[in-house]
């Protein structure tokens, strides 16, 4: 098949995108999944969509693609142009523009009456023009009253189909709106399909500690929200991010979880399996599957948010019981902010003032080793650090003698 | 669904197309413009041959259209769904949209579904009649290209008054807040929207162009990474919103630079500190001072605990 640009299954296109982004140092040959024609396709589309923000660097003999970006600088996510790229058929296309064309001004017509608008009015004018079935035009009508473009009227066993233009909503007024939340909300993507009607967009809006990337979950996220809105279950196909094997789990999906400070987003759901809350990848999912009404979505979601009082992260621990943490920091007269830190950072627990340079927060958490690298994070403030997990004082300790061997000398070496 | 051609780049430049050939304008030269700046790099190769060769019989061969009205599509229920559930948004009373036309549409999700489980607690203000006032005012002078009089509070409490250019809005998720970025005569400066307690627009022209003043620039940041305990995903996705290049060196080990603001240096310690021993900073030196400072200071309060 020919070379295109465009895609008929993003799926195909994910993986590739992620791995230029985010890893951006494996060379053609460690694209081992397809076939090596597979990869050059990709990266070609990759690059006719991204193409000022693609990279090389060579390796030895190999040359290494990646995309890099700092996305502090830009007003918009260029990854969202993967989503803009869905192949379509010659008929796709030019139903597309008859279809709404011959519906403009209110007017609503039979699939009979189209179909005779669309040789008289439109395909006359063509030589050897593309012919439509009455089956091909009433498919494509199917589609888009499902995707909203379209309504139908019924008047006794007469169909007829109209736009749905009324009430309209005024875009222009959103602008401002649209260009913010584009970048910032729950599949923002559709804010950009949003803009792409737009003239004039503001391009004032700039973004810190941007994650583009969870943007190629898009699809996944929204389904998994409509199946969260309407409480039906789902089956899900996840992929293994570490064998890649492939598997699947049915569960009723209660919230998405989101890391603001890496991006990563989670569904967290009722598992029927285990009979357990539990979180799952959202960029480890393949394929999901919609089920039936789940009549017990209001008792699942009361057991989340009670899970949910003593999670750090996304993390249940190993076993039922909570893990008590204390950790006591020293703060200089001129660092309040410091304290600010703990009490703006702390997701659980409390923050108690010992004496003018000394503060100690406390929490009950279901898995404190989710916490060390924030603990980290205190490295040169910490008088004390006590936790009912072993692992979690040891591993900091570990961690703090191989960062000596890292950066310092031998003196301070902890015995 | 959200992946489907009607939400496409082609779909969006034939629009456009046609739009110009609605009114009778279109010409060879306009036709390759418009697929030039709107679609993909290779765009040129498929969209004008296939509405040339009538693949597409949307144009006649006199580059007129067989449609009669310019192209437009109707909102999607997927686009009116999420534009209600923004509606739901804290943050919507800062732009105040008009909601007509979507009074009798479901929200795609409620807000309560997303929990951001790491998201800084003391975020902006987003209720405040002040604070939004001041919000739309800022959009007000950066719509307008106006100059505006703030004032604000440091972080020291200290009582600024300055007449500046703003140039964006920035918004950070992680810490849940707005920052205005704007030039003064001497300075760039950025300022917590939460701090700013008065804002208004100077009526007569700007007198500040950007700043001649040399940007200030940004630092590079070389550190080894161990791939331990999953380490090179979690730290390549932790920082991939910088601009940066990974280099894989023997199994297991990789190199990585990116390039940081200078006033973004301290977050950026914290946040290297957070990986702990998997990270080993090479460079810049300063940087690996202030590491070895925080390393040697924590070994000393846990020798002196051990002592005491």
């Amino acid at each position: 098949m020919a070379y295109s640009e465009l895609i008929k299954d993003f799926e195909s296109i994910r993986a590739y995108m992620r791995d230029f982004y985010v890893y951006g140092f494996k060379s053609r040959n460690e694209y081992d999944k397809k076939s090596a024609r597979s990869y050059d396709n990709e990266r070609r589309r990759i690059e006719s969509w991204l193409g000022e923000y693609m990279s090389f660097h060579y390796t030895g003999n190999s040359k290494n693609v990646f995309l890099s970006v700092d996305s502090r600088t830009i007003s918009a996510n260029p990854l969202y142009k993967a989503f803009k790229a869905k192949s379509f058929t010659n008929k796709d296309i030019t139903l597309h523009f008859y279809i709404l064309d011959m519906l403009e001004e209110g007017r609503a017509l039979t699939v009979g009456e189209m179909i005779e608008e669309i040789n008289r009015k439109y395909l006359h004018y063509f030589d050897k023009p593309i012919s439509f079935d009455e089956s091909t035009v009433r498919k494509k009508l199917k589609e888009y009253v499902s995707i909203g473009l379209l309504c139908v009227e019924k008047k006794g066993r007469e169909v007829r189909y109209k736009r749905t233009d009324l009430p309209t909503v005024s875009l222009t007024s959103w602008k401002d709106a649209l260009a913010f939340y584009s970048e910032e909300s729950p599949l923002g993507i559709i804010g950009s399909f949003l803009l792409d009607r737009l003239q004039g967009v503001p391009d004032f809006f700039r973004f810190k500690h941007h994650y583009m990337v969870h943007t190629l979950d898009s699809d996944i996220l929204c389904q998994l929200l409509e199946a969260i809105y309407t409480q039906q279950r789902v089956k899900l196909t996840i992929t293994n991010l570490r064998n890649a094997l492939e598997y699947q789990r049915s569960l009723c999906p209660l919230k998405i979880y989101v890391s603001t400070q890496s991006g990563r987003q989670y569904l967290l759901g009722y598992h029927y399996g285990s009979n357990r809350i539990a979180f799952f990848r959202l960029d480890a999912i393949k394929k999901v599957e919609i089920g039936c009404k789940e009549e017990c979505f209001s008792r699942y979601l009361q057991l989340q948010q009670k899970f949910d009082q003593h999670l750090w992260g996304v993390s249940r621990g190993n076993t039922q019981a909570l893990e008590h943490i204390e950790m006591t920091i020293h703060v200089e007269n001129d660092e309040q902010f410091i304290v600010q830190r703990l009490k703006r950072e702390k997701r659980h627990g409390t923050v108690e003032m010992i004496d003018e340079h000394t503060y100690r927060f406390v929490a009950d958490v279901y898995d404190a080793t989710e916490m060390l690298p924030w603990l980290r994070t205190f490295i040169g403030r910490i008088v004390d650090l006590q936790c009912t997990n072993p692992v979690v004082e040891k591993g900091f300790f570990e961690d703090l003698q191989t960062m000596e061997t890292l950066y310092g000398d031998d003196k301070h070496a902890v015995s | 669904m959200l992946f489907h051609e009607i939400y496409g780049t082609y779909f969006q430049v034939v629009a456009d197309i046609l739009t110009e050939a609605v009114q009778g304008c279109l010409t060879d030269q306009r036709l390759t413009n418009i697929v030039q700046q709107k679609a993909f790099a290779e765009s040129t190769l498929s969209i004008p041959t296939a509405l040339k060769k009538q693949e597409w019989p949307l144009l006649t061969p006199t580059l007129g259209t067989v449609v009669h009205h310019k192209p437009t599509m109707p909102l999607t229920t997927l686009e009116k769904r999420w534009l209600k559930a923004l509606l739901l948004d804290k943050r919507i009373a800062l732009f105040q949209p008009d909601c007509t036309g979507l009074e009798d549409v479901e929200p795609l999700y409620q807000p309560e579904t997303f929990v951001f489980f790491d998201q800084y607690t003391d975020g902006d203000p987003y209720t405040d009649t002040q604070y939004i006032q001041c919000f739309q005012t800022i959009l007000q002078a950066l719509h307008e290209k106006k100059m505006l009089k703030v004032e604000f509070f440091t972080r020291t409490y200290a009582k600024y008054t300055i007449f500046c250019q703003p140039n964006q809005l920035e918004y950070s998720s992680k810490d849940d807040k707005f920052r205005l970025i704007a030039f003064g005569k001497q300075n760039t400066y950025t300022i917590n929207l939460a701090r700013i307690q008065s804002c208004e627009i100077m009526e007569e022209p700007p007198s500040i162009q950007k700043p001649v003043l040399p940007r200030q620039k940004q630092k590079e940041l070389t550190f080894l990474l161990y791939n331990q305990r999953n380490a090179l995903e979690r730290v390549l996705l932790h920082f991939s919103h910088f601009h940066k290049e990974t280099t894989k060196l023997d199994s297991g080990q990789y190199r990585i630079k990116l390039h940081y603001h200078p006033d973004d240096e301290t977050e950026l310690l914290i946040r290297v500190l957070s990986f702990g021993p998997m990270i080993q900073v090479e460079a810049p030196q300063e940087f690996i001072d202030l590491l070895q400072e925080r390393v040697h200071r924590q070994l000393d309060y846990f020798s002196k605990n051990r002592t005491t």
